[in-house]
C-alpha cells in the first residue's frame, strides 16, 4: 500500500528523523541509510501481499457478491440490498446469532472465572504444578475434529459412557445431543474442555507479572486470601483477563467446526451456530446471500470485539 | 507462592487446591485416555460396556478397518506437506513483519497493523466463498497452493511475536548496527537468538494449528486425493451422524475412535516433548499490563 505510494526515502520521519531546522552538522544519526529505511517494507512485504491476495480481494469480491443474487455459474443479477434485507428479516438469521449468543453466555462467563481460580491455584502451589499445567493444556491440542468425534460417542444417548456412567448412579439417561435443551450446553461443555486451559496459560501469565511483595504488604495488614484476590489480584489481571475475554469471544462467534461435525446444527436448528448459518448458504449455493451473511457477520463480530477493546482501554 | 509463605502453617489449604486441581486434570483427560484405550476394544464392547475395558479383548481391527475405509495415510501425507510448507513459512515471515512493527517506525505502519488486527479478527467462515471463487479463477482448487498460501503469514503469530519482539532491548540492535550489522543480520543474528523461548512457543502453536485447521481444507480440497487427516475424520464422522442405515453403527464407532486416536497421538507426543517451550513461551509472549 504505502510501500508503493509514497517513496520512503522522501518521507520526513518522527523519531530519529531529518530534522531541517537542526543545525548540527553531519551527526551519524542525522539521516537514516536507504537501507535502514526500506528494511521494515521489505520485512512486512509477504504479509501485504498474502493479506491482499486472500483478505482484501475476497472482501471486495464479497461485497459485490451481496448485492448479487448469483448461485456460482450463470449470470448474476443485480438486486440491491434485497439479501440483506432478507436476512434481517428472516428468522434463521436472528436464531443462528441467538444460538450463538446463548453459546457465549454458556461459555466466556464460567470459562474466565474457572481460568482464574486454577491459575490462583497453580500459582500457590509447587509440587505438581508442571503435572498440572501439561494436563490442561493437553485438550488444546488434540485435533478439534478428533475431540469432536470422541464427544459424539461418550454422549450419544444409547450407548455412550457419559450415560453408562449416570446409570450406573441410578441416573435417568440424558439425550446429550438429540434433544435441543440439551445439545447445547453439550456443545459448550466441548468448547469448554478445550480452551480453557489456554485461558489459564494467558491468566498464568498476567499472574506471574504481579508484584509479590503487595501480597505481603496485603496480608502483614490482616487481608485474608479472599480478600488478596479480590482487591490485588483480579484489578491487577484485568489486561489478561480482556484479552481472554475478546480472543474467546471471537472464537465463539465464529465457531462453526463443533457443530458441523457434532450435531450439524441439530436438532431442528438448536446449535446451528452463526458460522453454520453462513456455511449452510454455501451448500445450497446460495451465494449472494451467503456474502451478505458474511457481511453482516463481520459486523457483528466486529462490534462485539471493538466494545471489548473499548472497554480495555476505557481502564487504562 | 508467597501466600504459601506467609501460610505455611496452614497447609489445609493447599490439601483442598490440590483435590480441586486433581478432580479438573481427571476430567480433562479421561475423553482422551477412554478414547485411546476404547478403540482397542471389540467394537461391539465399546457399545455394550463403554466403561469396562478387558486386557484380554485387545484388538486391532477397529484400526484395519479404518485404514481399508478411509485414506488416512494420503491424510497424513497432504497434512505433512500443508505443514511443512505453510509452517515454514509463519515461522519466518511472521516474526520478521513482528520485527518491523516492534522496531522500526516508518509511513504507513499503524495502516498496516490495522490490517494485521483486522485479519485477526475476520471469521475464517466469511471469507470462504470468494476464496473458493478465486482458487477456481486461478485453477488451484484441490491443489497444495490452495492449502498453503491463504493464511500463511499468520495474523495472530505477528500479533503475539511484535510483543515478544518490543521486549528485546534496542541497545543490543544498536550495538550491532554500530558492529556493522545489516538489517536483516540484526534480526537473525541479535532478535531470533534473543526470543528463542517465544519463538518455540510459536513453533508449536504452528505446528498445532496447521495440523488441526479444518474449515478451509474441508472447502479448498474436498477430493479423497487432496484430504488432509482431518477432512479424512471428518467423512467418518458423517458416517456416524449422517447415515447410520447401511453401515454398522457399532463398526463405525470403533473406526470412530480409531482414527481419533491415531490423529491425537502426533500432537500428544509432540507437546509432551516440547511442553516447557511451549508452555514458557506462551508465559514469555503474554500481554504486557
Amino acid at each position: 500500500m504505502t510501500t508503493r505510494s509514497a517513496s520512503p526515502a522522501t518521507k520526513v520521519f518522527r523519531e530519529p528523523a531529518v530534522e531541517p531546522r537542526a543545525r548540527a552538522p553531519r551527526r551519524r544519526r542525522r539521516t537514516l541509510p536507504l537501507r535502514r529505511l526500506l528494511a521494515p517494507y521489505v520485512f512486512v512485504l509477504p504479509f501485504v501481499l498474502v493479506f491482499l491476495a486472500f483478505s482484501v480481494y475476497p472482501l471486495f469480491f464479497t461485497l459485490r457478491l451481496s448485492f448479487t443474487d448469483w448461485h456460482g455459474s450463470g449470470a448474476a443479477h443485480w438486486i440491491g440490498f434485497d439479501n440483506y434485507r432478507y436476512l434481517l428479516t428472516s428468522s434463521g438469521f436472528w436464531s443462528s446469532l441467538g444460538n450463538s449468543g446463548v453459546l457465549w453466555l454458556l461459555i466466556v462467563p464460567a470459562q474466565i472465572v474457572l481460568a482464574v481460580l486454577v491459575a490462583v491455584l497453580l500459582n500457590a502451589i509447587k509440587r505438581l504444578r508442571g503435572f498440572y499445567r501439561v494436563a490442561f493444556v493437553v485438550p488444546f491440542v488434540t485435533p478439534l475434529v478428533a475431540v469432536a468425534q470422541i464427544w459424539i460417542v461418550l454422549f450419544d444417548q444409547d450407548n455412550g459412557a457419559v450415560n453408562a456412567m449416570l446409570g450406573a448412579v441410578g441416573l435417568p439417561p440424558v439425550g446429550w445431543l438429540v434433544t435441543s435443551g440439551w445439545a447445547k450446553p453439550t456443545l459448550a461443555l466441548l468448547f469448554l474442555w478445550k480452551t480453557t486451559g489456554f485461558v489459564v496459560l494467558i491468566v498464568l501469565s498476567g499472574l506471574q507479572q504481579i508484584d509479590r511483595g503487595l501480597y505481603e504488604a496485603a496480608s502483614l495488614d490482616g487481608a485474608g486470601r479472599i480478600r488478596q484476590l479480590r482487591t490485588i489480584t483480579v484489578p491487577l489481571l484485568r489486561r489478561s483477563l480482556m484479552f481472554s475475554l475478546v480472543l474467546q469471544t471471537l472464537a465463539v462467534f465464529q465457531m462453526f467446526a463443533e457443530p458441523y461435525v457434532v450435531t450439524k446444527g441439530g436438532p431442528y436448528t438448536s446449535t446451528t451456530t452463526a458460522g453454520l448459518y453462513l456455511y449452510n448458504h454455501i451448500t445450497r449455493a446460495d451465494l449472494g446471500t451467503g456474502a451478505a451473511n458474511s457481511f453482516l457477520l463481520v459486523i457483528v463480530v466486529m462490534a462485539v470485539s471493538l466494545l471489548f477493546v473499548r472497554l480495555l482501554r476505557a481502564e487504562d | 507462592m508467597t501466600t504459601l509463605g506467609v501460610r505455611q502453617r496452614k497447609p489445609r489449604p493447599l490439601l483442598g487446591s490440590h483435590a480441586f486441581l486433581l478432580v479438573l486434570t481427571v476430567a480433562l483427560l479421561a475423553p482422551v485416555v477412554w478414547a485411546i484405550l476404547s478403540s482397542f476394544k471389540p467394537a461391539g464392547e465399546i457399545i455394550r460396556n463403554p466403561l469396562g475395558f478387558d486386557p484380554a479383548t485387545f484388538t486391532l481391527a477397529n484400526f484395519r478397518g479404518m485404514f481399508q475405509d478411509v485414506p488416512i495415510g494420503s491424510g497424513f501425507l497432504n497434512t505433512g506437506i500443508v505443514l511443512v510448507a505453510k509452517g515454514a513459512i509463519t515461522m519466518f515471515c511472521a516474526p520478521l513483519a513482528a520485527y518491523a512493527f516492534a522496531k522500526y517506525r516508518f509511513a504507513g505502519r499503524n495502516l498496516i497493523f490495522g490490517a494485521v488486527l483486522l485479519t485477526l479478527m475476520l471469521p475464517t467462515i466469511v471469507l470462504v466463498i470468494p476464496l473458493l471463487l478465486e482458487m477456481k479463477e486461478l485453477g488451484w482448487v484441490n491443489t497444495y497452493q490452495a492449502l498453503i498460501l491463504p493464511g500463511s503469514v499468520d495474523a495472530f503469530a505477528i500479533f503475539w511475536m511484535r510483543q515478544v519482539i518490543a521486549a528485546v532491548p534496542d541497545e543490543l540492535l544498536d550495538a550491532a548496527r554500530v558492529d556493522g550489522c545489516g538489517e536483516f543480520g540484526i534480526f537473525w543474528r541479535v532478535v531470533v537468538p534473543a526470543i528463542r523461548p517465544g519463538l518455540a512457543g510459536l513453533g508449536v502453536l504452528t505446528i498445532m494449528n496447521i495440523y488441526n485447521d479444518f474449515v478451509w481444507p474441508v472447502v479448498a480440497a474436498s477430493s479423497s486425493r487432496m484430504a488432509t487427516l482431518q477432512v479424512v475424520l471428518s467423512t467418518l464422522a458423517q458416517n456416524i451422524s449422517g447415515n447410520r442405515v447401511g453401515a454398522d453403527y457399532a463398526t463405525v464407532t470403533g473406526e470412530l475412535l480409531a482414527a481419533a486416536s491415531i490423529a491425537l497421538v502426533p500432537l500428544l507426543i509432540l507437546f509432551i516433548v516440547l511442553q516447557k517451550h511451549f508452555i514458557n513461551g506462551i508465559l514469555a509472549g503474554s500481554v504486557k499490563g
